[in-house]
């Protein structure tokens, strides 16, 4: 460092041109709170001289306060953030830290390591280019170095350090460094790491942090710092790989200039390359790489361009610009790797949107095919994914997706699933393979549709899908509702409780996972009854907003009507027909809707029958009104 | 100790310290021992006082004229001497008064070596090496002078001047070489200089204050018979009433003030300007991308994600060097469209005048718009830095403000220009920040960001803000402005600023809203701004860094924060995070 400061009051101008060519590695730390992380990122930081003093004197002062090192500063003090975390002492959530030295420049993401954080660390480790796991010499491998080792395997970090920590503890002895580096080998050719580099140190101490340490001189390898500011950033891998590039942006600022704006994910390109635009299929060729610059030359992986084609082809947002010669794949069925990140957890037959790039889609898990123990790496069976729950799934979209498999292109192989309802960032995804099983499967034209079929009974199709509590009277109103219909002249067919749990549903329980595939295999039948141009009602609790959502998305708009049969539990309970609820009271019947299982109200339903304000032969008018209303019938 | 050792003005101040003593009703012995100065000296300071209060304790220039040849204490006496008195037959001082002194006390000296000694001791005019003639001069430093007539000015027009004597002046501190001052000689000067360079000045070791000015103004006039025009690098002096009283009194001199520095209001030219070539490598040809070409290529995916996601985006403009940098980017990104959504200054009345002039010089050359807003609850109620203090002046002007700027226009995405570095609390914030639809941040309700997947969905009423240059720091920010030669405010660089010190912060006194104490004139002092805010809540630093490498250099040889500057930031070390969450940024 002592070069740098040099250089910098006696040339700045010669120190910012060489500052200017550095390159940058991003890398994370993973270790728990004791393995001493916080410290050595704190030394990091220290030694590469970027610390303010009044930084320093900040720390020293709380380093008093907060500190666990006596009088000497507390390194770790300085990273840690959050005023809630430093009452606990813990880290609690991915923090991104700054520094550089006279090769490169750095961006450290500090993850914690208990394991309900798996989430955070999926998150750091999914932008790094060299993981650095901790290990403390005292305690060799643990659990989480190995649930760690996984985890970076898994997001596909090509670079391994394997940091042995505190070994002035260990009076700096080569025979520990040696158990435990023979230790970790054998496990990580289980899991099919390769590339691993081990280190000796203490980042307390400052050994082989960024000088060779005097205490270990039987250890010839390199410094941290030296491994760091040397080893390869995996940008440049990424430029041997075929183009590939996400449109992001369609630039047009007049009617001469149509410009695709984009990052590359991987290749070069060059005015004149050919090129292929998916999911569409068709082709071009580069007429010019434009930038704010100039027009470029070429353009490679981790720039951001817009670039001009010499045909006129249809491009829009989502669509991805591939080379002609290796373009991407297509699929819409795909097998995935999830790590999921919510408390609500992943139900199979659920919905949710699918961001790729920037493409968004629409998702449904179709089957969990095993749970991976982070701990252990066995496969579980399992019916839904839990908060830090990773999983092999399989998932089909609605619509064609260009892809690359994500051990070949960390980009375009990996998605994010969100909520439909709260928008939130549920399941991260790794794209494995295809599935082809359903390539063959088209749609065949029919003479016959549905406006032929519907027109026939002179009736519009639809559904009614009556939602609410067990004893809220729904199956009582859908009666009455049909028989009305009916007299009225019209095509219905009512699906219950009774007709589908005997038979079509007879494999399903009643927990969230087969509920929810309950009222999948509902919507489907439903949908082909209005394609047959019935008039369906429905009357199933459905307690979950998310399929209720999902089978509105099945049918055309308008066609889907949600009656929100509105009983207080209080009433319903009050009521009890079938004696149901004072089972559940007693505990005899599991996962019963309002009791130990939750009902989600809908927010906005075609109709809000307040069933203690009515009678039954009312709430059925109200019914065949706003079916008339909308001229349904 | 003897008292014969020490120089005048700390003399001074051991007599003033034993008259101090005496008054409190400490016995000769006790304040002998305390001071060490002789009981003679002691009972003739106290007398001193009796008869003409603390002024006369004060002794001027000490002992016999010394014979010996000129060296450094002879030096020292000279400038004693200046601080304390005015030479023979009162007038202000100049070289050939300071010679003067010279061949009185001790010998002869060339006006050479005379002028060779005021130079090392700093008494030089700070804009002496202008060629301007008088009239060219008073065109550049007093613009609005032919368009004023009559009234304060006379009927002063630039058509007159030739008729009068025209001279510049202003207040400046002695300086050694060395940049360090020798505590015997410190001190300030108020001069006047005419256009042959001659300089005539009044030395204080105490800080200039608008009595003094009076009396330099006296002692010019009366030195001076002539009509003349006084132009002077202060800020306006019309506020204190004494200095327009004598004014009034008297046809003689017209006094004229400009506070701005010329060189602060010509854009700035970045040192690689007209060597593009230079910056050629900049774009390279090689495969592997440079640190700010990630971070760039970084920032402008994160732009374009919004643009195509958002409903209504705004970019939070500041006008400081991350906003100039978040422009630039934001040009580049959509090039060679313009950015596709409007610019949202939150004004709060105090940004510093080259703020305003700047962004509309800015806003006017891109072609982009601009919307600014300033909330019309605090300007009703006149909340302001001064009698609000800064924390309720923040709060109302800035939080309230931007929160009403986006609720009024229906932003749904805002980029504003943080970055991870600045602060502890900021490591972890997301690049798209999620805030309720009463604009709180919560930190358990932020989504996990992987890969370069953005999710930006949200209900309605709910808004993000976005940080484009989360992963900069303030080194790559400096060095990328210098590579892309972006326009920034000149405050950044350092010039002649008038600043007043308050709790040992320097504030810039930008306009005549700034309260002074009863007869405070603000120095003119080299300073810069490492962050710019409101004028009154922003502290300058002195510095000498004009050029960006210089800037470059000072911060990183400087172990400060950037904040530091910044008063909304001393309340706690957790403050920034409860700003946050309550929608600061």
């Amino acid at each position: 460092m002592a070069h740098s400061s040099e250089m910098i009051s006696e040339d700045i101008v010669q120190y910012l041109k060489d500052h200017e060519q550095k390159s940058l590695l991003r890398f994370i730390t993973c270790g728990s709170v004791d393995d001493g992380k916080s410290t050595l990122i704190g030394r990091l930081l220290y030694e590469s001289k970027l610390l303010f003093e009044d930084q320093l004197a900040a720390v020293e002062a709380e380093s008093k306060k907060f500190g666990t090192q006596g009088d000497n500063i507390d390194f770790a003090l300085l990273v840690d953030g959050l005023a809630a975390e430093r009452e606990q002492g813990i880290t609690i959530d991915v923090a991104y830290r700054f520094f550089s030295t006279d090769k490169r420049k750095f961006i450290v993401a500090d993850t914690p390591g208990h394991e309900q954080y798996t989430r955070n660390m999926v998150t750091g480790a999914s932008t790094a280019d060299v993981a650095i796991l901790m290990v403390d010499a005292r305690r060799g491998i643990l659990t989480q170095t190995r649930r760690h080792s996984y985890l970076t395997s898994l997001i596909g970090i090509p670079h391994i350090v394997v940091a042995i920590n505190k070994m002035d503890l260990v009076d700096y002895a080569e025979k520990t460094y040696t158990r435990i580096k023979e230790d970790y080998i054998e496990f990580a050719r289980q899991i099919g790491i390769e590339q691993i580099t081990f280190i000796p140190m203490s980042a307390l101490a400052g050994d082989n942090i960024t000088e060779p340490s005097n205490n270990m001189p039987w250890y010839h390898g390199t410094t941290l710092m030296g491994y760091l500011e040397t080893v390869q950033v995996d940008d440049e891998l990424m430029q041997k790989q075929p183009f590939r590039m996400a449109v992001q942006w369609v630039n047009r600022p007049n009617l001469d200039f149509r410009g695709f704006s984009g990052q590359l994910a991987s290749g070069v390109i060059r005015p004149g390359d050919r090129i292929r635009a998916l999911p569409s299929g068709k082709e071009s060729t580069i007429a010019t790489i434009s930038t704010y610059d100039g027009n470029l030359p070429q353009a490679v992986a981790g720039q951001s361009v817009t670039l001009t084609l010499n045909d006129e082809i249809d491009i829009s947002r989502g669509d991805m610009l591939t080379s002609a010669a290796e373009p991407a794949s297509i699929g819409k069925q795909f097998e995935t790797t999830i790590i999921w990140m919510h408390e609500e957890p992943l139900m199979p037959g659920r919905t949710y949107l699918m961001q790729i790039g920037s493409k968004t889609v629409t998702a449904s898990i179709t089957d969990i095919k095993h749970q991976v123990n982070v701990n252990t790496m066995e496969h579980l069976a399992a019916k839904k994914l839990e908060l830090n729950g990773i999983g092999e799934c399989n998932i089909s979209l609605d619509q064609d997706i260009a892809f690359d498999p994500y051990k070949t292109n960390r980009d375009t192989g990996s998605f994010i699933l969100i909520d439909r309802m709260t928008n939130n960032t549920v399941g991260a995804g790794l794209i494995n393979f295809a599935l082809r099983r359903s390539t063959n499967i088209t749609v065949q034209h029919t003479e016959v549709n549905k406006a032929v079929r519907s027109s026939l009974k002179t009736q519009k199709p639809c559904i009614i899908w009556l939602t609410g509590l067990s004893g809220s009277g729904k199956s009582t109103i859908a009666d009455l509702v049909e028989q009305k219909l009916l007299a009225s002249g019209h095509h219905t067919y009512l699906l219950d409780g009774d007709n589908v749990r005997h038979g079509l549903n007879k494999d399903l329980g009643f927990t969230d996972q087969d509920r929810v595939e309950n009222i999948r295999r509902i919507a489907e039948v439903s949908k082909l009854m209005v394609d047959a141009g019935l008039i369906v009602i429905t009357s199933f609790i459905s307690p979950f907003k998310a399929e209720r959502q999902m089978a509105r998305d099945m049918v055309e708009e308008g066609e889907f009507i949600e009656i929100f049969v509105n009983t207080p539990l209080d009433v319903a309970e009050d009521r009890d027909v079938k004696g149901l609820y004072k089972k559940a009271r007693r505990g005899e019947l599991k996962n019963f809707t309002g009791i130990d299982s939750p009902y989600e109200a809908p927010e906005a339903p075609e109709l809000d029958l307040k069933t203690v304000e009515m009678t039954a032969e009312e709430a059925a008018d109200k019914v065949i009104e706003l079916l008339k209303s909308k001229g349904m019938i | 100790m003897s008292g014969k050792k020490l120089s005048s003005t700390e003399l001074n101040k051991l007599r003033k310290e034993a008259v101090q003593l005496r008054l409190s009703g400490e016995t000769l012995a006790a304040i002998r021992e305390k001071t060490g100065l002789s009981n003679p000296t002691i009972i003739s300071s106290h007398k001193r006082f009796i008869a003409g209060g603390w002024e006369a304790i004060n002794t001027g220039k000490r002992g016999r004229p010394k014979t010996a040849l000129s060296g450094p204490d002879s030096q020292h006496d000279c400038l004693e001497h200046m601080l304390t008195d005015l030479p023979a037959e009162n007038t202000l001082w100049s070289s050939q008064k300071v010679r003067d002194w010279f061949s009185t006390h001790h010998h002869d000296l060339s006006l050479k070596t005379i002028n060779r000694y005021l130079k090392s001791w700093g008494i030089t005019a700070p804009e002496s090496h202008s060629t301007a003639t008088p009239k060219e001069w008073l065109m550049q430093h007093h613009p609005g002078l032919n368009s004023v007539q009559g009234g304060a000015l006379n009927g002063l027009s630039t058509d007159d001047m030739p008729a009068r004597k025209v001279l510049k002046g202003g207040i400046a501190s002695f300086t050694t070489p060395a940049g360090q001052t020798d505590p015997r000689v410190r001190g300030h000067f108020i001069y006047a200089q005419d256009f042959r360079g001659k300089l005539y000045w009044l030395a204080t070791a105490e800080k200039p204050d608008s009595k003094l000015i009076i009396r330099f103004l006296a002692l010019l006039s009366h030195q001076f018979k002539s009509e003349m025009i006084l132009s002077f690098h202060c800020v306006p002096l019309e506020r204190y009433t004494d200095i327009q009283q004598w004014l009034a009194r008297q046809s003689q001199l017209t006094l004229l003030t400009y506070s701005a520095s010329i060189q602060s209001t010509r854009p700035v030219i970045t040192p690689a300007h007209g060597e593009k070539e230079l910056t050629q490598s900049y774009v390279r040809t090689t495969m592997a991308l440079t640190h700010l070409q990630r971070l760039e290529a970084e920032s402008i995916q994160i732009m374009r994600e919004v643009v195509s996601k958002a409903d209504n985006p705004v970019m939070l403009y500041s006008i400081g060097k991350d906003s100039a940098v978040m422009l630039h980017l934001a040009m580049k990104a959509f090039h060679p469209s313009k950015p596709p959504f409007p610019l949202l200054h939150v004004d709060t009345g105090w940004k510093f005048r080259d703020m305003y002039s700047f962004r509309d010089e800015l806003v006017k050359k891109l072609g982009v718009e601009l919307i600014t807003y300033m909330n019309p609850e605090g300007l009703e109620k006149d909340i302001n830095p001064f009698t609000h203090g800064s924390a309720l002046h923040t709060d109302i002007m800035k939080t309230e403000g931007l929160k009403q700027a986006l609720n009024k226009f229906k932003f749904d995405v805002a980029f504003g220009g943080a970055r991870r570095d600045e602060e502890k609390s900021r490591a972890k914030e997301r690049i798209f920040s999620f805030r309720t639809a009463d604009h709180r941040w919560d930190p358990k309700n932020q989504r996990p960001e992987l890969w370069k997947n953005y999710n930006a969905n949200k209900r309605p009423g709910e808004s993000i803000r976005v940080f484009p240059l989360s992963n900069w720091t303030e080194l790559d920010i400096w060095q990328y402005i210098y590579l892309e030669q972006i326009p920034i405010v000149p405050l950044y660089l350092s010039a002649e600023r008038p600043v007043v010190e308050r709790d040992g912060t320097l504030i810039m006194v930008d306009d005549e809203r700034m309260p002074l104490k009863p007869g405070e004139v603000p120095m003119m002092k080299k300073v810069r701004f490492r962050t710019l805010g409101c004028y009154p809540l922003t502290g300058a630093v002195e510095s000498e860094a004009d050029t960006l490498p210089a800037i470059i250099q000072e911060m990183l040889l400087t172990k400060t924060s950037e904040r530091q500057g910044r008063m909304i930031d001393h309340d706690s070390a957790a403050s920034m995070e409860k700003k946050k969450q309550e929608g600061y940024f």
